[in-house]
């Protein structure tokens, strides 16, 4: 079991030593079942820190504003952050280290274990608790959770729970880390591309028109987009201003730029959205489910990930966020690479 | 007007409202959302609130303002294109999203009146739904001068008294509906006005989210534009547009030429829904953002609905719907900022 304690030490520790200029963790949150980020810079500050099967958001986003913020210092704080990863977040720390977004001395990497279950799915945990509020979650003693709602608390075997993700995992403990907490386990995951099935089985009519009613909600609030720690362009061709505009950019430049889309959420517009994004995610996506939990209209964005992670894996054998000094999937070339599929 | 509806009857009154376009809150896998409703007999209103707010209905995301084409001899033609004058109902409106509509009146209605939002709006009946319990547990509006069984901003308010909805009519819009029903409302019973008050009554005690002193916040905001607070709350901002596309009251858009065509040259001037959180919101043409940061856009944010807002019309620009808590994918809480901004320094 992971022993939340020796979390708080270890952070209490390194910040005390002045190892980190702050941990990035997860707190409870007001209000609501699921935890928020935590930013802790005291060494007092620690009792803040829970680790519970709600905490569900992959934190490694926030190097983003770690390293924004370094680039506009003059003298910055060169020392790293301190950062609560599960096993697929960690995934993500090694994509960012494989692309040289961030170096491995940016980062103290504070692996926790999902050990044999997972986070949960806010969804169908509100589906099994039929109305009642659940206000905490927490790990039981073997393969479920204890909810804690209103009227008490009832237990809930894991499967039933799990997010989608976490189904398919295929890294139930950190792969990266300077410190782990919990134990290091094994669990038999079938297919880690089962959750496809249904839409891959679809003629293509049908899943032309399954994917044209999802997208055709999207609003284009870019949370899928804002939410992933891979997609730290400075600027993304879905934002009217394509490509970075300076005070000494000449008009006829700024005149020439093109508009990769319109700002309207019709339906094609909405396509070269979520293409994009999913295109610009192949073999770096690392399935921390983020893009679709935040989604507000439930667009299931995940899957678009999930098939291109599916291709990578059956085309080229390429993982991403496994190995961060292999160079990555399409950065790289062999000579026995398949071409069958180019037309 | 008051009478009451027995539930049982009202698709048949659902049915004789023909002539117009129905919305209604139509539930799409896990959630709520306004749709056109073909069939009265799928008019739930036992709902919770829906992810956008009826504000989608009357300021759609993407509204056509002109249209403009060049002919052989390059002579530009432009058309004005103003929304068709379709009369129309949304049923099951919630008070608090009914007052934000009134707010954005004011936002669409000053010197200049706007054509687009007017047509729709003015062709446009709203008939709410008391909140006997919250529909969200973010619900907040009683702390932003809003009330669970508020009558701002809408023709008819139906109450659920089990049975029967008890039926409010405030407009010359509303009377028309129910007259339209003649035969099937009743005169209420004076056992149905007590059950009614009883249940606006306790409407309001099931609120459990609550701002505690509102009216002490926005002279406090006025001294908090360069405090490091914003920084601070702002810390877990991923910077969506999640807090503002779904906000009742949000008004901000855009406007855009989407050109179909570029020889002979064809295309249409398009209005859409913009967000003040994106980083291209104030981008200046010469590349300077005055607002560069998440930390200055969640405190335009706050400062817009509960500084600028009341200063221009006396309102906040809030009505506690709560969607921008509850849908904020890292547990941004615009009830705790606003506590904390209160008491900041004091």
């Amino acid at each position: 079991m992971v022993n939340l304690e020796e979390l708080k030490k270890e952070a209490a520790q390194i910040l005390k030593e002045g190892k980190v200029k702050y941990i990035i963790g997860f707190q409870r949150s007001s209000n609501g079942l699921l935890p928020v980020p935590a930013f802790i810079k005291k060494p007092e500050d620690v009792e803040k820190l829970v680790w519970d099967p709600a905490c569900v958001h992959n934190l490694t986003l926030f190097l983003q504003d770690d390293k924004n913020k370094k680039t506009k210092e003059k003298e910055p704080d060169e020392r790293p952050v301190g950062i609560v990863v599960k096993g697929c977040d960690s995934r993500a720390i090694n994509v960012l280290l494989q692309e040289e977004f961030i170096k491995r001395d940016d980062v103290y990497i504070l692996g926790i274990s999902c050990e044999n279950t997972g986070v949960l799915d806010e969804k169908k945990l509100a589906k099994k608790l039929k109305g009642k509020k659940a206000k905490k979650a927490e790990f039981g003693e073997k393969d479920d959770f204890v909810i804690t709602t209103e009227d008490g608390k009832i237990k809930i075997e894991a499967q039933e729970v799990l997010s989608e993700r976490c189904l398919e995992c295929k890294a139930h403990f950190p792969v990266i880390y300077d410190v782990l907490i919990g134990e290091k386990t094994k669990r038999n995951v079938e297919d880690p591309f089962k959750s496809l099935e249904k839409t891959e089985s679809l003629p293509a009519e049908e899943r032309w028109k399954f994917w044209k009613e999802q997208i055709e909600k999207c609003i284009r609030c870019y949370a899928c987009r804002s939410v992933c720690p891979m997609c730290y362009c400075d600027e993304c061709v879905a934002d009217t201003i394509s490509f970075v505009v300076t005070p000494d950019t000449p008009a006829e430049e700024k005149a020439q730029k093109i508009k990769w889309l319109e700002k309207s959420p019709v339906s094609s517009e909405n396509f070269v959205y979520h293409f994009v994004r999913a295109i610009h995610l192949s073999g770096r996506c690392i399935d921390c489910g983020e893009c679709e939990r935040v989604c507000p209209l439930d667009i299931p964005v995940r899957f678009l990930n999930k098939k291109l992670e599916k291709e990578a894996k059956e085309l080229f054998d390429y993982e991403a966020g496994f190995d961060p000094d292999k160079p990555s999937l399409v950065s790289s070339f062999k000579d026995e690479d398949p071409e069958d599929f180019i037309k | 007007m008051e009478k009451v509806l027995l539930k049982k009857d009202f698709p048949q009154w659902v049915k004789k409202l023909e002539s117009y376009t129905i919305y209604s809150p139509q539930k799409e896998g896990d959630f709520w959302n306004y749709e056109v409703t073909k069939n009265s007999e799928i008019i739930d209103l036992d709902y919770l609130n829906t992810v956008l707010s009826p504000k989608k209905i009357v300021f759609p995301q993407r509204e056509v303002l002109l249209e403009f084409s060049t002919s052989d001899e390059d002579e530009l033609k432009v058309n004005e294109v103003l929304p068709e004058e379709t009369q129309s109902i949304i049923f099951g409106v919630r008070p608090c999203d009914a007052k934000a509509l009134t707010l954005t009146d004011k936002v669409f209605g000053g010197d200049i009146k706007d054509p687009y939002y007017w047509k729709r709006r003015n062709s446009t009946t709203l008939v709410g739904l008391t909140c006997n319990t919250p529909p969200s547990s973010n619900c907040f509006c009683i702390s932003v001068d809003g009330s669970p069984h508020s009558k701002e901003g809408l023709d008819i308010l139906m109450t659920d008294l089990g049975d029967k909805y008890y039926t409010e009519s405030f407009t010359k819009k509303g009377d028309a509906l129910l007259n339209l029903g003649k035969a099937l409302f009743k005169t209420p019973t004076a056992k149905d006005k007590k059950d009614l008050e009883k249940i606006k009554a306790d409407s309001k005690k099931k609120i459990k989210r609550q701002i505690k002193e509102t009216a002490k916040i926005p002279p406090k905001l006025k001294d908090m534009f360069d405090s490091s607070f914003w920084d601070e709350e702002s810390l877990s901002c991923i910077r969506c547009g999640i807090c503002t596309y779904l906000c009742p009251t949000c008004h901000c858009f855009d406007m855009n030429d989407e050109v179909t065509s570029s020889s002979p040259i064809q295309g249409e001037r398009v209005r859409t829904w913009d967000n003040c959180q994106f980083p291209d919101f104030t981008m200046h043409s010469s590349g300077h953002n005055p607002r560069p940061d998440k930390a200055s856009r969640l405190r335009q944010r706050i400062l817009h609905k509960f500084q600028y807002f009341v200063e221009l019309y006396k309102n906040y620009q809030c009505t506690g719907c709560g969607r921008c808590i509850s849908k904020c994918p890292v547990g941004i809480d615009i009830i705790e900022v606003l506590e904390k901004a209160r008491d900041h320094g004091s």
